[in-house]
């Protein structure tokens, strides 16, 4: 790229992968290409290579071993599986067998040999279709480096160079990478490869910095030193901001810390406005140690716990006796506050790939969430099994995602009960009361929901895909991306037309999408009656302020008045025009870049 | 050499945990183990090989199995499809 363009601010829209915006200088993250030629051993050599290939293999051994010991220290058991994959590829029978084979026979070196072999095996498993596969190829790639950077006598320590705090850019991170960062450089990732399950994408949250992933050519698009702006909550990422956009960023970022810093103070205050209206305030959570910032900022429980990361971190299904301790874990950390689980929300082939599925053309409208736990019944039982013992004296709560019919609520209901009666007989206890809710986040939920209502114990109102699914828009698309408008009429139809079902019926309604931490909408949701918002840990001060500082009365009528508008734009400008009146000191527009 | 079809029984198929208890087991053994699953071949011995077979509920595997311990290698493989890998 000519350096004339590269003075050009560019945005790129990516996958969100851990949330927060993150501003500074860039570090272009590269690594080294290790040229691996073939070299010819004499006769005399052939042993000493072997030897050295052998103690090669017992470094790298005892490098993963260290990195995952690390990584059990920062993101918690389960997640650091990640590297038990990594040991059982290094142990690989036929990696070790045909390279010793090979320096005997073929009297080439090691570091060759090796990097032969493993490069047909990531060629053949990235040759597969589907993310599970691409997956174990950066296994593959990942435990390759270490094993050819030890034979080569090169030391990789990981330590990437860093050395003042930036934003890391780079083509890719391998779990490895991202757990030996120093964090207290890192402001913040980004990077061109990884989608939304990824392994990257799950460690670069455990690491609690503003991360953006999948953003195809951002390497190509940033120079070493260039700033950079990453929004971890949408998505965006703007390189080479200009100079007033710059200031402005920093100057937003400053405020938010400011204030959030202020904030710490309403921590152990109850979510209230000035004249009496209670909304229990929770937070989202993907693995078990965002708790901690769940319980710094304030939170009142976890209206959403993500299980999908006990599938996404081991290739494997996750066993009973996992799914317990993981959410015993929440659940004591956070006791007495509730904890809602939610039930896995895959699509099919990220359940694994030794199921049989075909591709899907339109896996937005495949087999995915709910329709996959159902259909594979054992998957469901043993998940409501782990939740049931957990239950025992504990507060949580379980949630079942992209329901679309009755028929799924009962279908759920049955085999919950089955399950129960399954404890019975082995005499576990657990608690017989606990509540089954419903993610509301398919139009044809909405539109039902009086008869959902009925059968179960809460509502949760998912607004990314409610918005999604209702507009037709593929947020990920970047051809209708701009039609992704969470403010639009129809979508704030359904959200009313859910709560007053809830109300009728009296069930708790919560709201659990991005949303839900949109410090523009929280007058809205309040006033249209929500009992529970649900957010990323790192909204609680802003939004807990919002309905402090806030009249439920008034609440209600910008609800109303929103309703009058019949675009999107509309309400926005309506809704921001009314927040800068009402909270002229809050960064109520930070977020929503 | 014995060479035997075996039907893959449980639910979940050939996912990374039950992958990883047959490699164990043939490692065990001096014997040789080919896998084949639609005509691709793979060492059974190799956990990035029986990695990629990820074989599903109800499909037909190959094993051969050839040299020291082929059969009580062979039957131990054989209880463990049968046994569903411990799964259910």
């Amino acid at each position: 790229m000519p350096a004339s363009d590269r003075k050009h601010e560019v945005s790129v829209i990516g996958v969100a992968a851990s949330p927060g915006i993150a501003i500074g200088p860039t570090f272009l993250f590269t690594k080294n290409h290790l040229e691996v030629a073939p070299r010819k051993l004499t006769d005399s050599q052939v042993k000493s290579e072997i030897k050295h290939f052998k103690k090669a293999l017992d470094e790298t051994r005892q490098g993963i071993k260290r990195t995952r010991a690390r990584a059990v220290k920062q993101t918690g058991d389960i997640v650091a599986r990640i590297f038990d994959s990594h040991l059982l590829i290094l142990d690989d029978v036929v990696l070790l067998n045909e390279t010793l084979e090979r320096i005997e026979q073929e009297k080439l070196s090691a570091d060759y040999l090796v990097n032969d072999f493993m490069l047909r095996m990531y060629r053949s498993l990235k040759a597969q279709k589907g993310e599970y596969f691409s997956q174990r190829a950066d296994d593959v790639l990942d435990v390759a480096r270490r094993l050819i950077y030890n034979l080569k006598g090169v030391k990789d320590d990981f330590s990437s160079g860093l050395k003042k705090p930036a934003v890391i850019v780079a083509n890719d991170l391998s779990p490895s990478d991202i757990i030996h960062l120093d964090r207290r450089k890192v402001l913040g990732i980004a990077t061109d490869l990884g989608g939304a399950t990824s392994h990257t994408a799950i460690l670069t949250r455990s690491l609690s910095v503003p991360a953006v992933t999948g953003l195809k050519n951002v390497t190509d698009l940033v120079c070493a030193g260039q700033d950079i702006v990453i929004n971890g909550n949408s998505g965006k990422v703007v390189v080479n901001p200009t100079p007033t956009h710059l200031k402005q960023y920093i100057n937003k970022r400053k405020r938010f810390k400011a204030f959030t810093t202020r904030l710490q103070k309403l921590r152990g205050l109850p979510t209230e406005t000035r004249d009496g209206r209670r909304v229990r305030l929770v937070a989202n959570i993907e693995l078990p140690i965002e708790v901690e910032a769940v319980i710094n900022q304030g939170g009142e429980g976890v209206g959403l716990f993500r299980t999908e990361y006990l599938f996404l971190t081991q290739g494997s299904l996750p066993t009973e006796k996992d799914q317990v301790k993981e959410y015993r874990r929440v659940a004591d950390a956070l006791a007495p506050k509730p904890v809602v689980i939610r039930t896995y929300d895959l699509g099919g082939d990220k359940v694994m790939p030794s199921l049989e599925m075909p591709k899907e053309n339109n896996p937005f409208l495949g087999w995915r969430a709910i329709r996959v736990s159902l259909d594979l019944e054992d998957l469901l039982r043993t998940q409501f099994r782990a939740i049931l013992r957990v239950s025992h004296q504990r507060n949580v709560r379980i949630l079942l995602p992209l329901v679309s019919c009755l028929d799924e609520v009962r279908r759920a209901r049955k085999i919950l009960r089955e399950v129960m009666d399954e404890l019975d007989e082995k005499q576990v206890s657990f608690n017989r009361e606990i509540m089954l809710g419903v993610m509301i986040e398919v139009p044809s939920a909405a539109l039902i929901a009086d008869e959902l209502a009925k059968e179960c114990d809460f509502f949760s109102i998912g607004t990314n895909d409610l918005v999604q699914y209702t507009l037709a828009v593929d947020r990920g698309n970047e051809n209708v991306a701009s039609l992704y408008k969470a403010y639009h009429p129809a979508v704030l139809r359904l959200i009313k037309h859910t709560v007053e079902a809830g109300r009728r019926a009296n069930i708790p309604v919560a709201v659990c999408g991005e949303m839900a931490g949109e410090p523009l909408a929280t007058l809205l949701l309040v006033g249209l009656g929500l009992d529970e918002l649900s957010v990323s840990p790192m909204m609680l001060p802003e939004v807990k302020k919002i309905i402090r500082s806030s009249q439920y009365a008034i609440a209600q009528e910008v609800a109303q008045k929103a309703f009058k508008y019949s675009t999107a734009t509309e309400v926005e400008n309506y809704l921001l025009r009314t927040m800068k009146k009402l909270f002229a000191d809050l960064p109520v527009w930070f977020t929503r870049d | 050499m014995i060479k035997k079809e075996y039907k893959i029984l449980n639910k979940f198929g050939l996912h990374a945990r039950p992958a990883s208890q047959l490699v164990k087991i043939a490692s065990h053994y001096k014997a040789e183990l080919w896998i084949t699953k639609n005509g691709q071949r793979i060492n059974g011995k190799s956990i990035m090989g029986v990695m990629m077979l990820a074989a599903e509920q109800g499909s037909t595997i190959i094993l051969e199995v050839d040299g020291d311990g082929e059969a009580e290698m062979l039957q131990e493989i054989e209880e463990l499809i049968h046994n569903k890998f411990g799964e259910e």
